[in-house]
């Protein structure tokens, strides 16, 4: 494909990461968080890493949809997979993230009907597939995919299908990085804004960033040369002294996002007043709930679920790391008590969690450029 | 002998879940098929995408897609 | 360097030492249940393998605890090679194979890329009761055609039946026997720094097809699997190299990263990989990516990997692309004493990343 080519190209990003050698200030440490885990896992698989100076440091925040589901809401999501009957359909990630006893997959093992599914679309097709089965589906995700489980229900509900429902742990971009930047541990340059959130939500949103907290941010597509063209423009306006949400990604992202999508959205769901965030604890409207037009299909409803709160186990750091404010190494279980085999927590359990892709990718000795 | 689509059989437990990790990837419209669309990915990797969200959309289409849906028809100024 | 970056740089390093020096351990095996991980022929493999079956089963110094892809035999004076091999393919045909072929190129190529000709089969059959016989004669035939292409007897069978429920259809296990090449001198032990890394043709095209044919994604695409003997391939790389060629393994569930990765492992060597030089149809590319899975870890039933001294690389690379269906063979990578144990991927775009062994599974009944 044309655009993947050009964006991959190697020279070209050797010649931006040269560019921004020379836009950096050798006297000063940047630290860019980039919040969307596509970001984090598109960085460890280029190497991106590799191809910046010494003093800019990339810190991952807490843009994984799976890494920051609570273990009481997978618990909750378990027990309706484990229900007599149920037909449970869930993205890949979420099989593997542990609840206080099992995950999914362990259930599936178990005998529980655990399947994988790309769409929330895909689920559906289950449910017409199988009349007789209850299917549920999981949906998680940020604003980019709430559109799908969206556009999912409203056909469910005009074919009349009584036989779906879903399990909704949607959450919303801004409502977190508001949070964390009030939080006083976290120091951040700037950021290195969500692409395909905004083709949902447009890049308005983000103005509250350089507005309210004086940081600029640059909305970024995926590939790597979008990724090092991003941090060139954030140490630019660094450079200059300018505070703006600039947008990197204008081949795809309009500034104003996808209005019919956000239309189908505010009919299939309501905010939640309040929704708990894996290590970063309960967050006022940061998460959808079905609205009463869309309720006949809310799992919630439908099944009965523990709804218990589970704290993280004790030794857990997921929280910290989500924030920025330490680094995947600096917990102190990383790589002893939790790996990607035995994961203690969704950091490392979700390929695009920080700590798995730095464990999976970025666990070599790097010889940087000292600038 | 067991119905095909019985029992469940894939866990991507390895490689990345493009959903969650919000990967959009780029699509070409093949056909039309009322609110859907047949579009290819690259070289002949063929699915159907819910077009909803971005129609009207023609054969030729460049699209970004996410979790089965269009969101995006490019190459239109915004 | 300032004072706080270097205090960071230690934490960091102590950190991965320690991760290195937990993976260098035998692995324990605490699993409660198995899990298809178990099957996938990643992490959750080897442990069972390293955990549970080795302690086992072998005795230090046996032919078994080489973990090669067929065991050594002497048999007064002639050298052979034995292994088995059991293949549960879900669904029994898909395209450019069937179970039936798999069985016979599987075994056959485990004996290849031993180094060892292969000579005869032995076929086990556990049938499903209620599987119908047209499906039945159709793998018996593709059995039949496979063993005569690879040019193997098939000395030995057993057929058994088992209630609906149960085997899915059809599982068979196989046995296989080869003689030793004289030319040949394998084994990861012979992996030195320095040597190149050849791969026999495009990657991904087997487990691309098994995914597609179990039509769970609505996503269309022309790919075959790409089953067949790699014995000609073999030889064609013995007679280039001869004993400096020295080490191969067929790419077969968890992909040629995870070949890799074992080899490194047991050489105890680094190896790092050129993602650009790596082979990948553009169609594979394409399906690979919208689900999200690197074709380095997809199934091949085709594909080796080869270990040659630097040089041999170039006549050896020659030879390969001469034989039928390995006319896309390229030199991937190289042995490098950094780093060892571990798989490094020079990544297109210019950095470099680990390329580790899978955790889960992407695909379960690969084979």
């Amino acid at each position: 494909m044309r655009y993947v080519d050009e964006f991959r190209d190697g020279r070209l990003g050797q010649a931006v990461a040269g560019e921004i050698l020379t836009t950096v200030d050798p006297a000063r440490h940047y630290k860019v968080m980039e919040i969307c885990g596509g970001h984090t896992h598109s960085i460890y698989k280029y190497g991106i890493d590799d191809l910046l100076p010494a003093n800019v440091e990339l810190v991952h925040g807490p843009g994984c949809p799976v890494c920051v589901i609570p273990m009481g809401r997978v618990d909750d999501g378990i027990a309706v997979a484990r229900t007599d009957g149920v037909i449970f359909a869930c993205f890949g990630d979420m099989l593997r993230v542990p609840g206080s006893e099992r995950t999914l997959l362990d259930a599936k093992a178990q005998g529980a009907d655990v399947r994988m599914v790309y769409s929330p679309l895909d689920a559906l097709r289950i449910a017409r597939e199988n009349p007789d089965r209850e299917v549920v589906f999981f949906a998680i995700g940020f604003e980019t995919t709430a559109p799908s489980t969206a556009l999912t229900l409203k056909r469910a509900k005009a074919e009349r299908l009584t036989n779906f429902s879903c399990f909704c742990n949607h959450v919303t971009i801004v409502e977190p990085l508001e949070a964390l930047l009030g939080s006083p541990e976290v120091t951040l340059d700037g950021f290195v804004g969500p692409g395909h959130v905004c083709t949902v939500i447009g890049t308005r949103p983000f103005e509250f960033i350089p507005a309210r907290h004086g940081r600029p941010v640059v909305i970024s597509g995926f590939e790597p040369l979008d990724i090092l063209q991003s941090i060139l423009m954030l140490v630019a306006q660094l450079r200059d002294g300018r505070c703006e949400v600039e947008n990197q990604y204008t081949r795809v992202v309009p500034r104003d996002g996808n209005a019919r999508a956000l239309e189908v959205m505010a009919e299939v769901f309501e905010p939640r007043p309040v929704f708990e965030w894996r290590g970063l604890g309960f967050i006022p409207h940061s998460a959808l709930a079905l609205s009463d037009a869309y309720r006949e299909f809310d799992a919630e409803a439908r099944f009965d679920v523990p709804g218990v709160r589970v704290s993280d186990p004790t030794e857990c750091q997921c929280g910290d790391v989500l924030k920025g404010a330490i680094k995947p190494w600096e917990c102190r279980v990383f790589g002893t008590a939790c790996t990607p085999e035995h994961a203690i927590g969704t950091c490392m359990v979700s390929p695009e969690g920080a700590c798995a892709a730095y464990y999976n990718y970025g666990r070599l000795a790097r010889a940087r450029e000292i600038v | 002998m067991s119905a095909p689509s019985d029992r469940p059989e894939c866990e991507a437990a390895e490689g990345h879940c493009i959903t969650c990790a919000d990967e959009g990837i780029v699509m070409r419209v093949l056909e039309l098929d009322g609110d859907s669309a047949l579009c290819a990915a690259g070289e002949g990797a063929v699915t159907s995408v819910a077009v909803d969200l971005v129609a009207p959309v023609a054969r030729g289409d460049e699209l970004l897609v996410h979790a089965g849906v269009a969101l995006v028809r490019l190459g239109v100024p915004s | 360097m300032s004072a706080s970056e270097s205090i960071a740089g230690g934490r960091e390093q102590r950190v991965l030492q320690i991760i290195q020096t937990a993976r260098a351990k035998r692995p324990r095996f605490r699993d409660e249940r198995i899990t298809l991980a178990h099957g996938a022929g990643g992490k959750a493999t080897q442990t069972l393998i390293d955990g549970l079956l080795v302690p086992a089963l072998c005795e230090p110094g046996s032919a078994l605890a080489a973990l090669g892809d067929a065991g050594a035999l002497t048999i007064d004076g002639h050298r052979l090679a034995m292994t088995t091999d059991s293949f549960v393919v879900k669904p029994l045909r898909f395209p450019g194979g069937s179970i039936g072929s798999l069985a016979v190129n599987g075994t056959v190529n485990d004996l290849a890329v031993s180094g060892a000709r292969p000579l005869a089969l032995s076929v086990s059959l556990i049938l499903e009761e209620g599987l119908e016989s047209d499906v039945l004669r159709a793998e018996v035939e593709a059995i039949a055609l496979a063993a005569r292409s690879a040019g193997v007897e098939i000395v030995a069978g057993d057929t058994k039946v088992v209630e609906r429920g149960a085997a899915d259809g059809m599982y068979i296990t196989t046995a296989g026997i080869g003689a030793i090449d004289p030319r040949a001198d394998c084994s990861s032990g012979a992996i030195t720094a320095g040597d190149r890394v050849l791969l026999s043709g495009p990657i991904g095209e087997h487990g691309t097809a098994i995914m597609l044919a179990r039509n769970l994604f609505e996503l269309d695409a022309r790919i075959e699997s790409d089953t067949r003997s790699l014995w000609p391939a073999v030889d064609a790389l013995l007679d280039a190299a001869g004993a400096e060629l020295h080490c191969m393994r067929d790419a077969t569930r968890g992909g040629v990263a995870s070949v890799l990765n074992e080899l490194a492992r047991a050489a105890g060597v680094g190896v790092t990989v050129v993602e650009t030089a790596v082979p990948v149809a553009p169609t594979v590319a394409a399906a690979a990516e919208l689900l999200g899975i690197d074709p380095m870890y997809l199934a091949n039933e085709g594909r080796l990997v080869a270990f040659v001294a630097p040089d041999a690389a170039e006549r050896a690379l020659a030879a390969l692309r001469s034989v039928a269906g390995c006319e896309e063979a390229a030199l991937i990578g190289e042995v490098t004493p950094e780093t060892p144990g571990m798989v490094l991927v020079q990544t297109g775009f210019g950095g470099r990343r680990v390329m580790d062994q899978l955790v889960g599974d992407p695909l379960p009944r690969i084979c």
